[in-house]
């Protein structure tokens, strides 16, 4: 994925556990590890507002292009 | 309102008849498997046949054991067929039932139950010709291009390809944050 996440260095920066973020936003934990790890596929607006909210930042500090070859879906599916 | 999908809903209930179907062939298989057994046992000692009749077309037909035999092997393995398909849907209708129907293993199920279809059609004019060479004149009846046979071939197919797009949307959605 060309897309990087840049939410643990925001977070770090913050001084903010994922927990807490996650309850702010009210997004879980598991979704938000997803994001973080930059295994998600898609962000919503509204949970960007959300995060830009929380962290006080903006998108852009959020996510970063990478130039790189796009993941295949398929290719994520078992069997 | 009656429901289509989820617990008690008409996926559940099509579910429990493709479980009973599913349970009535494995008993049909294994006895057609046993009596196929039994005749080819029995068609290497003619005496024990000499009395058995069968009639096709108008004919009799005596003492045929391996003919016997190989129209029940046929027999077999077109319930194994029926069986595979019974199986496959079942195992889709209890991801129907879940309520998760673009679960990814379906799009394999479809492709096999399509290409069962598609092997069982065959297979009848295998049949066909094969009995019209063993036993002539006992076919009457040409095996004409069953056009709804490879419509619903194709039709599954296509749903095949449909329901790998639902399972590629479902991960998409899945990993939408």
């Amino acid at each position: 994925m060309p897309i990087r996440v840049l939410l643990d260095r925001v977070l770090l920066e913050r001084r903010m556990s994922l927990t807490e973020l996650a309850d702010r936003v009210g997004v879980t934990i598991a979704n938000l590890s997803i994001l973080k790890t930059g295994k998600a596929r898609a962000v919503r607006f509204s949970t960007l507002a959300a995060l830009c909210r929380e962290l006080d930042c903006q998108p852009g500090d959020l996510l970063y292009y990478e130039p790189g070859p796009a993941d295949d879906l398929d290719e994520d599916e078992p069997g | 309102m009656v429901r289509a999908l989820g617990p008690a809903s008409v996926s559940s209930l099509l579910k429990i008849i493709l479980d009973v179907v599913y349970a009535a062939l494995w008993i049909g298989f294994v006895a057609l498997g046993l009596m196929t057994l039994a005749a080819l046992l029995l068609s290497l000692n003619p005496d024990l046949l000499a009395d058995i009749t069968l009639t096709a077309g108008g004919e009799e037909i005596r003492g045929r054991g391996p003919v016997v035999a190989g129209g029940l092997f046929a027999a077999t393995l077109y319930t194994g067929g029926v069986l595979v398909i019974v199986d496959r849907l079942r195992r889709i209708f209890s991801t129907l039932t879940a309520g998760d129907p673009f679960h990814p293993d379906n799009v394999t199920r479809l492709r096999v139950v399509g290409l069962m279809l598609a092997m069982l059609e065959v297979g009848r004019y295998g049949v066909w010709a094969a009995s019209a060479w063993l036993l002539p004149g006992s076919n009457e009846v040409e095996p004409n291009l069953s056009l709804t046979a490879w419509f619903s071939v194709l039709v599954v197919f296509v749903l095949a390809e449909v329901f790998r797009e639902g399972a590629r949307l479902r991960r998409e959605a899945e990993l939408t944050i």
